[in-house]
């Protein structure tokens, strides 16, 4: 085989290559125009833990959360309950977080030992499943961020396990 | 009159070096003024590669491990109020001490203050926080559910209470009638708080970026570190050693220096004198290597190191004591009881 045809043979192989991937990326991208998969965010974790558990959709976040590298903290959150599982727990509630800039499955430490869920990232707007405890100041071991401070009475949850929910 | 260039030269290197033989001599004065003011105890990386406990005199002569355990890290010792025995943590080796969760974290261990007779105080994780009572009898620990006190030969709990957001560093006054911690205030972490025992009403002693308090002998004040709001640091700030009266009326800047993190305070126990840590790293430096240890006379209080030109504009009367420069260390204790240890 000459080189001229050794070079076509080639440029063959590297237009057919580039076909295929093209295709499979187009079916890969149309599988994601079809949105994420819905989950109610149920899990053996989220309905045993805690003694609250409820579907809320995260309405607001005060402010901006500190750095996590060297402090640990619960910041204190809004949400808005959807949907009681088990519990009592209506209307908007207050929710603290705990070291809310990591994934929650790997938040856990000696403060807080028990706490977990597949969320990755606090978003306003963002659905989730939610096993608590309440009030916050009997199980959260660790500084309070509470930016709602003053402003209501109402109790602040502790959020035990955090599962996202696609609607 | 002409003056010989050499000689002009050895005049400026004189006068240069002056300002420290001067500093060397303060230096040593507070040294010699300190050395036999009881024992010091403190947790240190050792030559093992593990965190040990070592012991030395106030001027950190006599110094030596006590534990020399390869296979453990131990950290945090504080001396009973008679010193006749310590507690202590005992950590998984290879286990990071972290400067803000170590009170969660291993084995509680009470031993005799050379070290002997060690022996472990429930399990891992168990007594957390732990610390004296008076009397060297009981231990107060700090748990989700509240305060606990217990009796350490039965392990019976004496008396429980809530903790009212107090969540880590739990020391009682030398009285016993008080506790300090650092604690949520009004929707804010990190202030130092005293809670009255009797009744476990609590009020903030010092608000806004403050822990690690801990007791004067007189059960009246505390020492803490404080970071306040500073643009040095690129904004960050310093964290300065402070004192204050239980009510947070008095609130007093004692040192600081804009290159460092200062933590470890401890009151000598004539009241006199102050054992701290400089860390250039905020924390501590339990993640790593622990950080110098120094003592400093109350008398020179405020004193600010280095240059810190923000701090010197803030407390433009500051006396810049003599601080004693010691061996690295962390969370450092003091007794004046002389322990029987020979030099």
């Amino acid at each position: 085989m000459n080189l001229f045809v050794k070079l076509k043979t080639g440029l063959l192989s590297f237009v057919s290559f580039m076909s295929f991937s093209s295709f499979s990326c187009c079916l890969l991208c149309c599988a994601g125009c079809a949105g994420p998969q819905l989950t109610d965010g149920a899990d053996e974790h989220v309905a045993t833990v805690g003694s609250v558990e409820v579907t809320a959709k995260l309405v607001d976040i005060p402010g901006e959360f500190p750095p996590n590298d060297l402090y640990d903290y619960a910041y204190v959150l809004k949400y808005e309950v959807q949907t009681t599982h088990r519990g009592q727990a209506a209307g908007a509630i207050l929710v603290g977080q705990y070291n809310p800039l990591k994934p929650r499955n790997e938040a856990a430490d000696k403060r807080a030992e028990d706490i977990g869920g597949n969320v990755t990232e606090f978003r306003v707007g963002d659905v989730h499943r939610l096993a608590l405890e309440v009030p916050i100041d009997e199980y959260c071991m660790a500084g309070i961020i509470n930016k709602y401070a003053g402003q209501t009475d109402a109790p602040i949850y502790w959020a035990v396990w955090t599962n996202k929910v696609v609607q | 009159m002409k003056i010989p260039v050499h000689s002009f030269m050895l005049a400026c290197a004189l006068l240069s070096i002056a300002p420290s033989i001067v500093a060397d001599e303060k230096t040593d004065a507070l040294s010699s003024e300190v050395a036999a003011k009881g024992w010091l105890i403190y947790s240190a990386r050792s030559d093992n590669g593990t965190w040990d406990l070592f012991l030395s005199r106030p001027d950190g002569s006599a110094a030596r491990n006590l534990t020399n355990t390869a296979d453990y890290e131990e950290a945090a010792p504080r001396f009973s109020p008679d010193a006749a025995q310590i507690l202590y943590r005992r950590l998984t080796k290879g286990e990071t001490i972290n400067h803000d969760q170590w009170g969660f974290s291993g084995q509680l261990l009470i031993a005799k203050p050379d070290g002997t007779d060690a022996r472990t105080v429930g399990e891992e994780g168990e007594y957390p926080w732990a610390s004296w009572m008076p009397g060297g009898k009981q231990v107060v620990c700090l748990e989700k559910k509240g305060i606990k006190i217990v009796e350490l030969a039965t392990g019976t709990v004496t008396k429980q209470m809530p903790r009212n957001g107090i969540y880590q560093q739990l020391f009682v006054s030398p009285d016993g009638k008080w506790f300090c911690g650092t604690g949520n205030v009004k929707g804010a972490a990190w202030n130092v708080v005293r809670m009255y025992a009797e009744t476990g009403e609590v009020n903030p002693v010092h608000e806004f970026q403050s822990c690690t308090p801990d007791w004067f002998p007189d059960s009246q004040r505390l020492i803490y570190s404080s970071r306040p709001e500073q643009k040095n640091n690129g904004g960050y700030g310093c964290t300065q050693l402070w004192i204050n009266v239980g009510d947070g009326s008095m609130p007093e800047f004692i040192y600081g220096d804009e290159s460092f993190h200062i933590y470890g305070g401890k009151v000598s126990p004539d009241g006199n004198y102050v054992l701290f840590t400089k860390c250039p790293k905020d924390g501590g430096g339990s993640e790593q290597n622990g950080a110098p240890m120094y003592v400093m006379r109350l008398a020179d209080v405020p004193s600010i190191g280095g240059d810190s030109p923000e701090l010197r504009a803030l407390h433009p009367n500051t006396k810049d004591g003599p601080i004693l420069e010691l061996a690295m260390g962390w969370e450092p204790d003091w007794t004046s009881t002389e322990l029987g240890i020979e030099k």
